[in-house]
């Protein structure tokens, strides 16, 4: 196979891998949160953004929203739902063994995607809103993923500046520095846990939302966004938040160029084949584990 | 007088070891009591079960006349006990002075106040935006100790204040517990070094295996035999 790479190729790679990595970034923080504050990894991540799309795609359908408009409806559904769900399931196998976790949350996963079958039957869906591209000399960049870029980057920031600034911001990451300082120094934990978790719903909501008007709709869209995140946490190293940026980033340039050189089904296999590979050669991440 | 802290005959164990075993003591506001024992008689144990860190088996725990054992620990800790850890804990990710202004609820523009007072009060005022995980062992020590008293808590529990901590930073450090005390709070201290334990405390503990074995003025405890015994064998 003989590929002609031209400055323009890589211009395209770059732009499209930096588009789809802040997605990325913002769903994956979730993810790292809730390792971070709780040391669960949760398998349903990605049915929850799944949800969060449903949310959308039927404001969307039955009432003509915008579905970009659709975005606080979405996360706020899912804050709600990772709430209850951490306080009648979750919180209980926080302090158990990984596995304990892995499974309950392996199972509430299974468990959203078969319901969603149920209510929504398994039919494709879609919210065609936003169709075409903008062109830019050479490059050219469909019109949803720019703007699913834009407000990924502005609520990733708004997050990171959450954390950052505020005072339940700083809880969170006083909790999943030292859960026990945490405790004797009088934060209340369990509910630092139950919004951390609400949260983290949350933003994988909007990622629902904003894909929402990308890809189809269908019960197991998710699936994927849990395997996805998982991959970005650990490129940039598990429990540091900022390392989800650049394992966002990382993950949206490798899948570009890969599909540069590949077939779409094989450039989809890289992202796993290069977990293997993070998780053997340098298991806390490209980052190394905790930093500021 | 109500005591400041009451435990009545408070047991512990970890699957087949006693770790504390029916203690019972008593601690009047406005004094410094201290708390000795040989490695693994039982003084952290017991430290984690008034803060609520350990459930406690049998027993029970008063503050101030109020029950507190079955208490979250964060409910404890609002409630005025304050402590420190054996192997030192900062949040090593936030500032010297976020570490203090995590734990307060309220007026922030006080609270950090209140924070930059603290942290000038051991001579860290110039570290206050420094990430703790990047200040040294002692320095951390320090962060930690103001920290407890960022909520003004009337019962301070300080688990080994003067280990790792220079001859020079040792005497403020004395003289800041002194002054706790002067301020009407309890201090109840667990340390090996016997200098500061007969210099600080009016009442020592003795743990060994569990068991109190002996309670009085520090110069009495020093010349108990069975303090002696425990220490350093028959």
């Amino acid at each position: 196979m003989n590929v002609v790479i031209t400055p323009a190729m890589i211009a395209q790679v770059v732009i499209s891998g930096l588009l789809s990595g802040t997605l990325y970034a913002m769903v994956a923080l979730g993810l790292a949160l809730i390792f971070g504050v709780m040391r669960v990894i949760n398998i349903a991540h990605g049915p929850m953004l799944m949800l969060g799309a449903y949310v959308t795609f039927f404001l969307y359908s039955a009432f003509g929203v915008n579905p970009y408009l659709t975005l606080p409806a979405s996360m706020a559904v899912l804050f709600v739902l990772g709430m209850l769900l951490e306080r009648t399931l979750v919180f209980r196998v926080v302090d158990a063994p990984e596995l304990s976790s892995l499974l309950l949350t392996f199972g509430i996963s299974i468990a959203l995607v078969n319901l969603a079958q149920l209510a929504f039957t398994s039919d494709l869906r879609a919210v065609e809103f936003l169709t075409g591209s903008f062109v830019i000399g050479p490059v050219a960049v469909s019109k949803p993923r720019i703007v699913a870029f834009a407000f990924a980057a502005i609520i990733t920031a708004a997050a990171f500046l959450f954390l950052r600034n505020t005072k339940l911001g700083k809880a969170i990451r006083a909790t999943s520095q030292s859960r026990d300082v945490a405790m004797v120094c009088g934060i209340n934990v369990g509910r630092i846990h139950l919004i951390t978790f609400g949260f983290a719903a949350a933003l994988a909501a909007a990622g629902g939302t904003l894909i929402a008007v990308i890809v189809a709709i269908q019960p197991e869209m998710g699936q994927i966004w849990t395997f996805k995140s998982f991959l970005v946490i650990v490129l940039g190293g598990a429990g540091n938040y900022p390392g989800a940026l650049v394992g966002g980033m990382l993950l949206g340039l490798i899948e570009q160029l890969a599909s540069l050189f590949l077939t779409t089904q094989l450039s989809e296999a890289v992202a796993y084949v290069l977990l293997v590979l993070v998780l053997l050669i340098r298991p806390t991440g490209i980052l190394g584990g905790r930093s500021t | 007088m109500t005591a400041a802290l009451e435990l009545d005959a408070v047991k512990k164990s970890f699957g087949g070891v006693t770790a504390v075993n029916g203690v019972s003591l008593r601690l009047e506001p406005g004094r410094i009591y201290g708390l000795i024992g040989p490695n693994g008689s039982g003084k952290t144990t017991l430290f984690n079960c008034i803060t609520g860190v350990e459930r406690r088996d049998a027993g029970r725990i008063f503050f101030q006349g109020e029950r507190i054992d079955g208490l979250k620990p964060w409910q404890i800790a609002v409630k005025g006990v304050g402590r420190t850890f054996q192997v030192t804990r900062v949040f090593p990710e936030l500032s010297a002075l976020e570490n203090l202004l995590v734990v307060t609820r309220g007026d922030r523009a006080a609270a950090e106040r209140r924070g930059r007072e603290l942290l000038a009060f051991v001579k860290l005022e110039q570290l206050a935006g420094e990430y703790a995980g990047n200040l040294s062992y002692g320095q951390q020590k320090l962060v930690e100790f103001v920290r407890v008293l960022m909520r003004d808590p009337s019962l301070v529990l300080l688990d080994e204040p003067a280990a790792g901590v220079n001859r020079t930073l040792l005497n403020d450090l004395l003289e800041a517990v002194r002054r706790l005390r002067d301020e009407g709070r309890t201090v109840l201290l667990v340390e090996h070094d016997m200098k500061v334990v007969m210099g600080l405390c009016e009442v020592v503990f003795v743990l060994d295996h569990g068991d109190k074995i002996a309670e009085g003025p520090p110069g009495i405890i020093q010349a108990d035999e069975r303090v002696i015994e425990a220490y350093f064998g028959r």
